[in-house]
């Protein structure tokens, strides 16, 4: 608890400085505002319009959890179906992995057009980046279990629910991870990008808009928002695997 | 096999003509055993001669090949039958990293249905026993190699099965650990009365602690010579050095030279 509150301090030591550095530097060397504005220039434009900011930050945090979440669960239950029923992993994982190779992009225009510039259609763009990965994952997991371990519960009796819950998913956690980690950087580019093809609020709403104003300050702002939800999520999730997966990787 | 059947009570495990083939291996051959209750049965053999094959046949683990006859309580059954009627120790400790000391040991317990808070009770019961008290919620990567596999014992003794299959137990620890270890265990399943199938590569280990010691022929596997350890219990540390059992020693060593010799010549010799 002690250590954690420290490197909590040092953190927010290495932001202050790294702000400071930025000032200094725009300052000092005369940058260009229009290269790279002051960094207190930029905090005042959130002070000018906070709930724009606000709700474009809820809005796109919301989109990004939904997609997270829903791809987490649904690739979880793709890695166990797979591993479960070898035929159909054979039959649809290269189906899967052709869909991967279709860029967000082009997926995001038709998702759009299916459900709308509604907050479900970036939760869906969001979903489709991040279940692949865990899907990919959770299946090099539960194949990568010791089968002298399986075959120790199966002495005790053990159903292969049993074997399943009570082995290969925990066992399987340290990769399932691997993979989250990943999707949760994925799943905030899906739903910036789905964000484009139009809608009222959103990170991504608030990039396109600067982008047309061809105002600097509010692209930074814009950009400084998408950081802190992305940190913070990919710190979040980070810390959820120190807790659940505290025997590390490794045995 | 010259064994004196019908003079004892019923076997709890009879083995008869057992054979495995794993594709070209011919890993067991015609093996034959019959397992007394509340018997410690030693086996010692070559590496790769079929132990650990013949013991995943005892656990339901593997089907062996038709023709022999495996019967347990005086039942002839399929291999699979077996699946949660014996208590199975494997070569490694196999221990759940997430789970800690008690956690571990209760999981047969848990598998089987039985309620998690009167194993947990049991088992916290068992620790000083078992040489782990004040380390019930230690996990295994905090322990010595000693204390997993002792985690991994108790675990195979809460499993209470009347057959345990204990495949070298001791095998990864230092010789002093190894021997009170296996004081211990004498004491423990004096205690608990158990039947115990006991494999180890230590000929001392075998007559140590065996009411009969099996030397296992090279690969395939069939059962080269069956002693008795005809010596008094409790037994202590310097039986090791008495006429008695020097004597045996020297009868299962020279058994296990001849097999040795043959798994060494058939290996470097080309294949057939
Ligand atoms: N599942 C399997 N598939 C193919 N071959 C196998 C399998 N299990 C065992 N074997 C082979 O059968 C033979 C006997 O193996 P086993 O593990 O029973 O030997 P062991 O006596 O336990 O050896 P060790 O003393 O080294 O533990 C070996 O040649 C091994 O390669
Ligand atoms: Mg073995």
């Amino acid at each position: 608890m002690n250590a954690a509150a420290i490197a909590a301090l040092r953190l927010l030591g290495g932001v202050i400085l790294a702000g400071l550095v930025w000032e200094a530097a725009v300052v000092g060397f005369g940058i260009r505002p229009h290269l790279l504005p002051r960094l207190s220039e930029i905090l005042a434009a959130f002070a000018v319009t906070p709930g724009a900011y606000w709700a474009g930050l809820q809005r796109t945090a919301a989109e990004t959890l939904i997609g997270f979440a829903a791809g987490t669960a649904v690739g979880i239950m793709n890695g166990v179906i797979f591993f479960r029923a070898p035929l159909l992993r054979d039959m649809l994982l290269p189906v899967f992995i052709v869909s991967q190779t279709i860029p967000v992009i082009a997926f995001g225009a038709l998702v759009v057009m299916w459900f709308g510039n509604t907050l479900f259609a970036k939760a869906v763009i969001a979903f489709y980046l991040t279940f692949f990965p865990v899907t990919v994952n959770t299946l090099l997991g539960l194949n990568s279990v010791d089968p002298r371990q399986v075959a120790l519960l199966r002495s005790f009796g053990a159903s292969p629910r049993q074997i399943l819950f009570r082995l290969q998913l925990p066992m399987a956690l340290p990769q399932i991870f691997v993979a989250l980690r990943l999707g949760a950087s994925l799943s905030l580019v899906g739903a910036i990008v789905g964000e484009w093809f139009g809608d009222n609020t959103g990170i991504g709403v608030l990039l396109l808009q600067a982008m047309y104003n061809e105002s600097v300050v509010a692209l930074w702002a814009a950009i400084l928002c998408a950081a802190l939800l992305g940190t913070g999520f990919y710190a979040l999730v980070a810390w959820a695997e120190r807790r659940i997966v505290f025997w590390g990787a490794e045995q | 096999m010259g064994m004196p059947v019908s003079s004892s009570p019923s076997p709890l495990l009879e083995l008869r003509g057992l054979s495995k083939r794993f594709g070209t291996v011919q890993a067991l051959d015609g093996f034959g055993l019959d397992v007394q209750p509340g018997e410690f049965v030693t086996v010692v053999g070559p590496s790769g001669c079929g132990k650990s094959t013949l013991f995943n046949i005892v656990a339901g683990l593997d089907e062996p090949d038709d023709g022999g006859i495996l019967r347990f309580k005086g039942r002839g059954c399929h291999a699979k039958e077996l699946l949660g009627q014996v208590s199975f120790m494997p070569q490694r400790d196999l221990l759940l990293p997430w789970r800690n000391v008690v956690d571990n040991a209760i999981l047969a317990n848990e598998i089987e249905g039985a309620s998690r808070r009167e194993a947990r009770a049991k088992a916290l019961a068992m620790l000083p026993e078992f040489g782990l008290a004040g380390f019930e919620t230690q996990y295994p990567h905090q322990l010595s190699g000693g204390m997993r596999q002792r985690v991994a014992l108790m675990r195979t003794f809460l499993f209470e099965r009347e057959l345990m299959l204990l495949d070298e137990p001791f095998g990864a620890l230092d010789a002093l650990t190894r021997s009170m270890m296996q004081r211990w265990l004498l004491d423990v399943w004096q205690r608990h009365r158990r039947t115990i199938l006991f494999i180890t590569h230590d000929v001392d280990e075998a007559i140590f602690l065996g009411d009969r010691v099996v030397v296992m022929t090279a690969r395939p596997g069939a059962v080269k010579l069956m002693r008795a350890v005809n010596l008094p219990r409790p037994r202590a540390p310097d039986l090791l050095t008495s006429p008695e059992f020097t004597a045996i020693k020297r009868e299962v060593l020279d058994a296990i030279e001849e097999e040795a010799m043959k798994s060494f010549i058939s290996g470097t010799a080309a294949p057939p």
